[in-house]
Formats: C-alpha cells, sequence, structure tokens
C-alpha cells in the first residue's frame, strides 16, 4: 500500500505491506533510527514520537494509521544545531545511563510539558507512567522534566 | 611522582549528545549498503536429543541466502569458565554430545537471508526430529544424580565449595541463642532495554568483525577465536553504544554466530554484512539470569550479641550450562556470612546442574544471595536477643585485619562501621516517630482506596560488602594508553582503553581521571575505545571494578607517558598493564584463601507501608549510605544508587520470571513486571561516604553493585516491623504475602 507522511519537516512516500508497523517505516524505510523498539508488546515506550500533535507509540501504529500525518522523531526535536529544552535538560540532569529509553522518554515527556507546563512532580511521574527505564531509577529523568518544563515556560 | 589530584566533578555524559538526538549508534542501528538479515532458531528443548536436521524447505524459500549448523562450527564449543556448551547444538558436530540440547535456548540454526521476514520464514520451516529425553529442573533432585546432565562430568554438582574454620562444637556450646532460617530467591531478568543485536563482516584487513553490545572486548574476542578455531588476532570486536547490562551481557550471546556466517559466508564468496536482532522475547529466553537459589542457615550468639558460629549450605541452580556460575558461587559462599566475624564456621555451598535456563552474572554476582540470608538471619538475631540491629551490627563487624571465614585478614581500608552508623542517622533510627508516612494513594487504581486501618507501617535495615576486581585467583589485569601530543605544550591527550560504556558513564569518568592524570583540562582528552584493534584489554566491565582498575591503569600509563615528553617523545606514549595484589582461590578443605584485595561498602534503610488486606507494599522511602571512597562524578554515582535500588526493589516486590518444566513462561514485559515510574519508592536517598581505598586510585572504591546488596533484606525487615511475620522468600507479591500473613492469622 502507498503511505505518505510528513516526518520532521520532510515528506514521504513509500510503498510499504499494509501490517508493517510505524517503528520499522521509521526505522528501515526512512533510516531514522533515533526511535527505538525495546519490547515489541507496547510496555516499554523507547519508541515513542509525536504523531499529529500526541505522544504515540509507534510499535502499537500501522504504517498505514499514519498515512496523511505529520510526524517528529527524536531525530527532529532540535531546532538545527540547537537542542530542544528536554534534551539539554536530559543532558545536563544525567536523565539517562545507556540513552536506549532516551529517545522515547524525551518525545513522551515532551507532549506532557507542552500539554501543560506547570505539572506537579505527581503528574510527571503519571505521565511517564508508560515508558520504562531500567538504568537510573527514574529520579533523574524526574528532575530532568522538572527542569525543562521551567525553561519551557512553566512556573508562570 | 606525586600523583596530581582530582576534583569531584558532575561533568556530563561525554556520550550523552548522540543519547538525546537519537544520533547514538545501538548495534541493531547499524545499516551498512548491501546488508543481510540473519534469524536465530533456538532448539525449545529443555532436554532432547536430536534425530534428523533438515534444512530443504527452509533453503528452497525466496531470499534465503544461507543456513549453517552443528556441522558448520570449526570448534563447536565455548564458555566463559569452561567451553561445556556447544555454539549449536546438532549433527555433524566436531564436538562429542553435542547432539543433545539441554536448554530451550541452546542455538540450532542461525539463517542468513536477504531480508528479515525472509529469514524468520525461513527459521519457521526447519524440520527437526528429537528424541524427548527426562528433565531435571529441580536442585535437590538433580543433586541425587540419577540423571546426569553433562557426561563427561560425571556429576549434576557443577562445583561445591566448603569452609571449615575453628571449632564448630565449641561455638554452638558457647551460644545462648540459635536462629535458624531458609531462604529462597527467585530468578531475576537483566531486562536491559536494549535487546541483543550485532553486526558481523570481514574488515578492511581480513579479521572477522563483529560489532555488539558486550562487556569485554578482549573476551568476546577469545570465545569467538576459540570456536572459529582462528587466531585471536583474526577476530575484532567493537562495542558501539551499549543499551544496559548489569552483567547480562558478559556472555556470548550472538557474537559467535555472527563471526560463524561471516566467515562461512566468505568462504562462498559472498562478503556481505550480517546484522541480527534479537526480540525482547528472544533475549529473555535466549541469556542467562540471577541464579535462583536456597540457602539453609544456623546462627548462634551469646546473650552480649557476639556471634559464636555459623553453618549454612547454600545451593545455586546454575541451569544448563556453567556461565559464571562457579565464580558466582564463589561470591554467595564468602557472603553468606555477611560482612561479620565469625568465629566458627562449617558453610557448604554448591552450584547444579539442571535443564532450566543458565544462571550467570547480575549485578552483585552471588552477593544477593549471601547477603539475603546473612542479613536476615542477623536481624532474626536482634529480635530474639532483643538488641538493637543497629547495635548488633556494630558489635560483629568487620575491621581493618579482621579474619575472614577463610581465615585470612580484610585488605585494610573497612568502613562497614562507619557506613551503618551513617545510615541509621540519616534515617533517624531509634526515634520511631520519626518514620515517614505520606498521604501515599496505595493503589494505583484510584478508586480503590485502602482502607486506613488495614495499613501498617515499617522501618528495616540491612548492609553488605561486595569485593571490587576479579577474586579467588583469578588473572586481574587493566590495560591503557596515553598519548600526548603537541610540542612545546601538551596540546592533546589521547586515551587509548578497553572499557565497555553499558551506560555506568565509564567513559565519562575515564575521561575525567585521564585528565587528572596528566594535569590537562578535560576538553584536551579524547577517547579510543573498546575495539580491540585499537585499545587493550581493560578487563570486563563487572565486579564493580571498572573505575578502580582503569584508573590505576591510567595513572600508570599516564606517568610514563609524562616521562616520555619530558625526555622530548612526540607524540609521548605511555602504555601500562595494571595488575592488583593477588588473590588466591579456596582450599579444597578448609577454605582458606586470600579472596579479594578491595571492597566497598554499604548500608540501608527501609520505610514502608503495607496493606495487610491485598498484601500490597509500598516503599516510603530508602536511605542508601555507600562508601565509594572517592566520588569522582558525584551525579553518576547517585544515578548507580538510584538505579541499584529500583532494580533491587523490582528483585524484592515484584519480577516473577515464571520457569516451569524447563521454559520460561513469561518472556514478555507484559508478563515479567519490572519497575515502571509509579512502581518506585517515594524517595531514594544517596548518602555519598568517601573514605579512602589506601590502594584505589584517588582512594576511589568500586560501587555500582553494593547498592543493590543490602536492599530486600532491609526490606524484609521493615515488613516485619509493620506486621511482626518474617518473610523469607521474595518477591513479595501480593498473594505471597497476604497467604503469609493470614497464616498468622493478620488481615481477612
Amino acid at each position: 500500500m502507498k503511505v505518505s507522511m510528513t516526518v520532521n519537516g520532510k515528506t514521504y512516500t513509500r510503498d510499504v505491506e499494509p501490517r508493517m508497523l510505524l517503528v520499522h517505516f521509521l526505522r528501515d524505510e526512512l533510516g531514522m533510527t533515533g526511535t527505538n523498539i525495546g519490547c515489541d508488546t507496547s510496555q516499554c515506550g523507547a519508541c515513542t514520537i509525536h504523531m499529529n500533535g500526541m505522544a504515540v507509540k509507534s510499535c502499537t501504529t500501522l504504517a498505514v494509521q499514519a498515512d496523511g500525518a505529520t510526524i517528529t522523531t527524536i531525530e527532529g526535536l532540535a531546532n538545527g544545531s540547537e537542542l530542544h529544552p528536554m534534551q539539554k535538560a536530559f543532558w545536563e540532569n544525567h536523565g539517562l545511563q545507556c540513552g536506549y529509553c532516551t529517545p522515547g522518554m524525551i518525545m513522551a515527556a515532551t507532549k506532557l510539558v507542552e500539554n501543560n507546563p506547570n505539572m506537579t512532580e505527581a503528574e510527571i511521574r503519571h505521565g511517564l507512567e508508560g515508558n520504562i527505564c531500567r538504568c537510573t531509577g527514574y529520579e533523574n529523568i524526574v528532575r530532568s522534566v522538572k527542569a525543562a518544563a521551567a525553561q519551557m515556560g512553566g512556573g508562570d | 611522582m606525586i600523583p596530581s589530584p582530582i576534583s569531584s566533578h558532575s561533568l556530563p555524559r561525554v556520550d550523552a549528545l548522540g543519547k538525546v538526538t537519537g544520533q547514538a549508534c545501538y548495534p541493531g542501528d547499524i545499516t551498512p549498503n548491501n546488508l543481510l538479515h540473519g534469524k536465530v532458531l533456538f532448539s525449545g528443548q529443555p532436554h532432547a536429543r536430536m534425530i534428523s536436521m533438515d534444512l530443504s524447505a527452509a533453503l528452497a524459500l525466496p531470499g534465503v541466502v544461507a543456513i549453517f549448523t552443528a556441522k558448520d562450527v570449526p570448534n563447536n564449543e565455548y564458555g566463559l569458565i569452561m567451553p561445556d556448551q556447544p555454539v549449536m547444538v546438532g549433527l555433524g558436530s566436531s564436538k562429542p554430545h553435542s547432539d543433545v540440547s539441554l536448554w530451550e535456548g541452546d542455538h540450532v540454526a542461525v539463517i542468513v537471508a536477504e531480508t528479515e521476514l525472509a529469514a524468520a520464514q525461513a527459521r519457521d520451516k526447519i524440520e527437526i526430529e528429537w528424541e524427548q529425553l527426562p528433565i531435571v529442573t529441580d536442585v535437590r533432585e538433580a543433586m541425587k544424580d540419577e540423571i546426569i546432565l553433562h557426561p563427561w562430568h560425571g556429576s549434576n554438582i557443577l562445583h561445591k565449595y566448603q569452609i571449615r574454620k575453628g571449632d564448630m562444637a565449641a561455638g554452638w556450646a558457647a551460644a545462648d541463642v540459635v536462629v535458624e532460617g531458609s531462604y529462597t530467591l527467585p530468578y531475576q531478568e537483566h531486562a536491559y532495554l536494549q535487546p541483543e543485536a550485532g553486526l558481523g563482516y570481514i574488515d578492511e584487513e581480513g579479521r572477522v568483525t563483529i560489532e555488539i553490545g558486550g562487556q569485554w572486548t578482549y573476551e568476546d574476542q577469545e570465545q569467538v577465536a576459540h570456536a572459529l578455531g582462528l587466531p585471536a588476532d583474526q577476530i575484532r570486536i567493537i562495542y558501539p553504544a551499549i543499551g544496559g547490562a548489569f552483567g547480562g551481557r558478559e556472555d556470548m550471546s550472538l557474537q559467535i554466530v555472527l563471526g560463524l556466517a561471516a566467515l562461512r559466508l566468505q568462504e562462498r564468496g559472498i562478503k556481505r554484512p550480517l546484522r541480527i536482532i534479537w526480540s525482547r522475547e528472544e533475549s529473555i529466553v535466549g541469556h542467562h539470569k540471577r541464579h535462583r537459589a536456597v540457602v539453609h542457615t544456623k546462627w548462634g550468639a551469646t546473650k552480649e550479641g557476639m556471634i559464636t558460629a555459623v553453618s549454612s549450605e547454600l545451593i545455586l541452580d546454575s541451569g544448563s550450562y556453567a556461565y559464571t556460575s562457579t565464580k558466582v558461587l564463589g561470591n554467595a559462599h564468602l557472603m553468606v556470612t555477611g560482612p561479620y566475624v565469625i568465629p566458627n564456621a562449617h558453610l557448604d555451598s554448591y552450584a547444579v546442574t539442571t535443564n532450566n535456563v543458565p544462571g550467570g552474572a547480575f549485578r552483585g554476582f552471588g552477593g544477593p544471595q549471601g547477603a539475603f540470608a546473612a542479613e536476615n538471619q542477623m536481624n532474626k538475631l536482634a529480635e530474639k536477643l532483643g538488641i538493637d540491629p543497629v547495635e548488633l551490627r556494630l558489635k560483629n563487624v568487620l575491621h581493618d585485619g579482621s579474619i575472614l571465614t577463610v581465615q585470612s585478614p580484610m585488605p585494610p581500608g573497612v568502613s562497614i562501621d562507619q557506613v551503618i552508623e551513617r545510615c541509621a542517622a540519616e534515617i533517624g533510627w531509634g526515634d520511631s516517630n520519626q518514620l515517614s508516612v505520606n498521604g501515599h494513594q496505595f493503589s494505583s487504581i484510584q478508586s480503590l482506596i485502602a482502607n486506613p486501618q488495614s495499613l501498617c507501617h515499617g522501618r528495616g535495615i540491612a548492609c553488605s560488602f561486595k569485593n571490587v576486581g576479579f577474586s579467588f585467583g583469578a588473572p586481574e589485569r587493566c590495560e591503557a594508553t596515553i598519548a600526548l601530543h603537541g610540542q612545546r605544550e601538551i596540546e592533546r591527550v589521547v586515551l587509548y582503553h578497553g572499557a565497555a560504556e553499558v551506560g555506568q558513564g565509564s567513559h565519562t569518568v575515564l575521561k575525567q581521571m585521564a585528565a587528572a592524570a596528566v594535569g590537562v583540562d578535560i576538553s584536551q582528552v579524547e577517547l579510543v575505545m573498546s575495539d580491540t584493534a585499537t585499545s587493550g584489554d581493560s578487563g570486563s566491565v563487572s565486579a564493580s571494578r571498572m573505575t578502580w582498575m582503569a584508573g590505576n591503569s591510567i595513572r600508570g600509563a599516564a606517568e610514563k607517558a609524562l616521562a616520555a615528553w619530558a625526555s622530548e617523545e612526540r607524540p609521548a606514549k605511555g602504555y601500562v598493564r595494571f595488575t592488583p595484589p593477588p588473590t588466591t582461590g579456596y582450599a579444597e578443605e578448609t577454605g582458606e584463601c586470600m579472596p579479594n584485595f578491595a571492597y566497598g561498602y554499604v548500608a540501608e534503610a527501609v520505610e514502608l507501608t503495607v496493606d495487610v488486606e491485598t498484601g500490597h507494599i509500598h516503599v516510603d522511602k530508602v536511605v542508601c549510605a555507600n562508601d565509594v571512597g572517592k566520588a569522582i562524578n558525584p551525579m553518576l554515582i547517585q544515578g548507580q544508587i538510584e538505579g541499584a535500588v529500583v532494580q533491587a526493589h523490582g528483585y524484592s516486590l515484584m519480577e516473577n520470571l515464571w520457569v516451569e518444566n524447563g521454559r520460561i513462561r513469561n518472556p514478555f514485559f507484559s508478563q515479567y513486571l519490572i519497575p515502571g515510574i509509579k512502581d518506585i519508592p517515594d524517595h531514594v536517598e544517596s548518602v555519598i561516604m568517601e573514605i579512602p581505598d589506601p590502594i584505589g586510585p584517588w582512594g576511589a572504591r568500586g560501587m555500582a553493585e553494593m547498592p543493590f546488596m543490602p536492599l530486600a533484606p532491609a526490606i524484609i525487615a521493615a515488613l516485619h516491623d509493620a506486621t511482626g511475620v518474617w518473610f523469607d522468600e521474595i518477591p513479595l507479591t501480593p498473594a505471597r504475602v497476604v497467604a503469609k500473613l493470614r497464616e498468622h492469622g493478620i488481615g481477612g
């Protein structure tokens, strides 16, 4: 089937099998390997991307469902060489160790803060329930999201 | 030479830019031109003999390039401590007994195809006839040796250690109280977020090259070389970004099959790279686990609280192949008596072969199983004696020069007493009014608000020691090369090192140490890492050893490079193969030995709430006091403590691998639950202590395993404080907690 979608500002059209998952489309068809696959069963959230303004697990979405969609992946989050505040915050606050969950974690967190820049810590934790990290114990991830929220216009 | 100082500095990670932008390249991200795709067929047989194998239907599928089996492996055996496992189980093997599958995760074929889909379809078309053999899955059954799984070994007891110290009769006679306990410890799955993946190809110099996530490039190289029958320098191992390890990448996963396929493809004139990526299910089925264990132990003490004697029998289920089981057993055997002076000891520890998933390295490496028994015994002794658990520990802990159960003295720098005291002070031990009970919702389901009357609160403490570096005579070394570039001033420092960056931050800390050792700014240091073609043998990232060993190797290399610089060599190079003080293995009869050259020390206190109606446990607070010697990068250390505590929290409360008749029944994250962000303690307080290790680099100790070890027994103690009931088995799932509480007439 023919699918067409805008990924990180550029439109791509490909002929794909109906069963192809969006994450495989991004990784294998477009060569964007920043979006990771961690579990195959939609628990870990390493594959989280933005689709039409929502944070979506791309392992639970078919490529054909994204036909016509606007998508942002971790590769498209920075503004050129200027990192997004969430990327900067994860770096500065040691919000990552092995880094495999990080793209999904950053994409999920970015959408959370965009939706509500004044989240409480409990709301941040609730919002990241669908993303698993095995390394950090989550504390530095929460610190990172709080720091980014402050940069992204929270607290006013 | 007076070493230049190092300042504690939470340098942001040197690998973070790639990791926050998606540019970091994990093995499964490497996509060269002309790529072939592979799949591995597992036997799926806990114990069966292969009668026949038919590849014809699989080979006939379009897009299938080749299928390699046992007969294609030049030297069909491998293993980290002994070559007891076939690379592939099958017919026509170069080694005897390799037609028998002992584990469902044994490999039987590697399929190479133009697409992943074609490889998977071919894998499913391979027809195999198996003769079923009786399985042995219980360690005590296996120890009867009625069915011997490795005929060449002659017994299912893979290894036994014993310790005989002092006079047991006198020890029991001197005891006013005796506490006896039987403990059952579960498997634990590493669950690193990046499932195994790798790339195999022949490089420009004709070397069989494997890019993969591992923990020790030179060990991978040696095992691949052995199986392929090639000299080591014909094998090249490269580690790109690695998505976590925790001990789970210490043994081979895809290394040998990737190398084998690349080699055999080239012989057929196909010089194309091959990539294999495992699914989560393949990862969980296909690699070893933390050993499940049973421990029966008896401790005696005087009414003043001095330990007089300990006996124990500890059994690890080492599964179908050895992996690192004998080494893990050695650690569990030493740590089953805790960080205490034990005047009389009679200890027997066994690693036992079964048809279950192999046990192997996992953060703590046998320590957690030993510590669970020791710390539960100490807390029970404290209760029986009516002595405060902190006070009881301080009466018995090891000090500099204390004689271990293995009858050698502790190396200098023992700080366990200070660590316990600090942990107790930080949590306000002895003042139960300070118990932090928060307004936690308790159930994650909003409508299920707990009945306040069914919530009980408690507090517990435990402590541990853990070796830094290889133990019991295992050859220890770490190589480093430093090159100083420039003419009049040192402009650029290049460190060549093998240390694997598995997420712990080793590259960042090595860069900090190289800058300090040479006396330049961190920005002047460049790293060339983890490629056997460019960097030396660092040993593994395991045993909490890399900061300690690499730091010492870097200091040595820097000293030599600076001397070369002074004698006008440009670039000035220094190479060192650092070796620490020697250790020795257990003597057969008594267990006497010099086990380790350095240790780290930790204590943890826990406050929790349990709902006695539902059995749910919520951990309100964890205080972890960890003596790291010197905190070179405090934020990385805090990250290790928080990460280890949450992993241990999962081990204690929720991680529940279901293994039945030799098969893992829940090989998915949907069924094997690891802690999510809402499952973890409300608050983890990292207390970083800096009591120098006399022979550590800048005084540093290893630290990353230690915070894992005491958490489970500290939780058990807190649960006892809350309910009055001792639990001797983890994980403390709600069903297990409820059942035991009801036995004691609590709740319901």
